[in-house]
């Protein structure tokens, strides 16, 4: 393995690692979500005794897009590596 | 004299029995509407799945109920949901909720709930009630009848109701169950297969002077 593959392999590494990381930090979800629901019961709502909630834009990364993404990048970098790989065979 | 008496702890034991309402400064028959431009009204069902737990819910809720505030045995409406509206969190989903093998909300863009009855009042405050009633629930097309349970609580109009709107308000917390099949749902979203019977909850707040 040569610098460049090293380098290659870091990258991936830390990619990966990084969406982990987002991912357990968005709550380990399975499903990747569009919309959250947000609680905005009032004084009010209390009152009356009801509660009142409303979907709100927000993208939570789920596992299923994680893994894509995972996966895309393994094959990038197995991709990669095989082309260092053959370049070296090539110049010498 | 004894007789009175009887009589009249009779007719007072009716009186409280028979017609359980609200105690409040307002009085006579009132019709309550739950169109919010707001959109702060809320129907919501909630599933489990082997993968995860799904909440659909929908702040587009229409109707109207009438009742006599002295007697709310005597509570009579309607009210729907637009089927195109309940959303999951999941955009993919939602589309496959409103496909024809679940919803289809093309073909049928309301679920109804016609309110038949009103039984077991039991008094929590003079301004909430807690019920049990049935009506004619409408899905797809099909129609059954549902019972549930419910927690009424009504505020006469104030500078604080005013905020919400104008008139007399009534708060409703309402829960039943639905059985998916009797209505010719499939019971799958997205590969995942959902419970059979799903829990409906509805927190609605409607207004006297609209």
């Amino acid at each position: 393995m040569n610098k460049k593959q090293r380098t290659i392999n870091l990258i991936a590494f830390l990619a990966i690692f990084g969406i982990i990381i987002f991912w357990l930090l968005q709550g380990a979800e399975i499903f990747t979500k569009t919309k959250v629901l947000i609680d905005q019961t009032s004084e009010l709502d209390k009152m009356l005794g009801v509660k009142n909630e409303v979907w709100v834009d927000k993208f939570i990364l789920g596992l299923d897009y994680s893994v894509v993404a995972i996966v895309i990048i393994l094959i990038l970098t197995y991709i990669l590596n095989n082309l260092i790989k053959n370049k070296r065979k090539e110049s010498q | 004299m004894k007789l009175f008496q009887i009589s009249f702890l009779l007719i007072a034991f009716s009186l409280t029995t028979l017609a359980q309402g609200f105690n409040v400064a307002s009085s006579g028959e009132k019709t309550f509407n739950f169109t919010d431009k707001g959109k702060r009204n809320q129907a919501s069902f909630f599933s489990t799945t082997p993968l995860e737990d799904i909440t659909g819910l929908t702040n587009d809720i229409n109707g109207k109920v009438s009742f006599n505030i002295s007697d709310i045995k005597t509570l009579k409406g309607e009210l729907s949901v637009s089927t195109a509206s309940i959303k999951t969190g999941i955009d993919l989903r939602d589309e496959h909720l409103r496909d024809a093998d679940w919803l289809d909300a093309a073909k049928y863009p309301d679920i109804k709930f016609t309110i038949t009855e009103v039984k077991d009042v039991k008094k929590l405050a003079d301004n909430r009630l807690q019920i049990k009633f049935s009506g004619d629930f409408t899905l797809k097309g099909v129609t059954k009848k549902i019972t549930g349970d419910a927690t009424l609580t009504y505020l006469v109009e104030s500078e604080q109701t005013k905020q919400r709107a104008p008139g007399d308000l009534l708060g409703v917390q309402a829960k039943f169950k639905v059985n998916l099949s009797d209505f010719g749902v499939k019971n799958k979203v997205i590969g995942q297969k959902v419970a059979e019977v799903v829990e409906v909850s509805v927190n609605m707040v409607g207004s006297s002077a609209m």
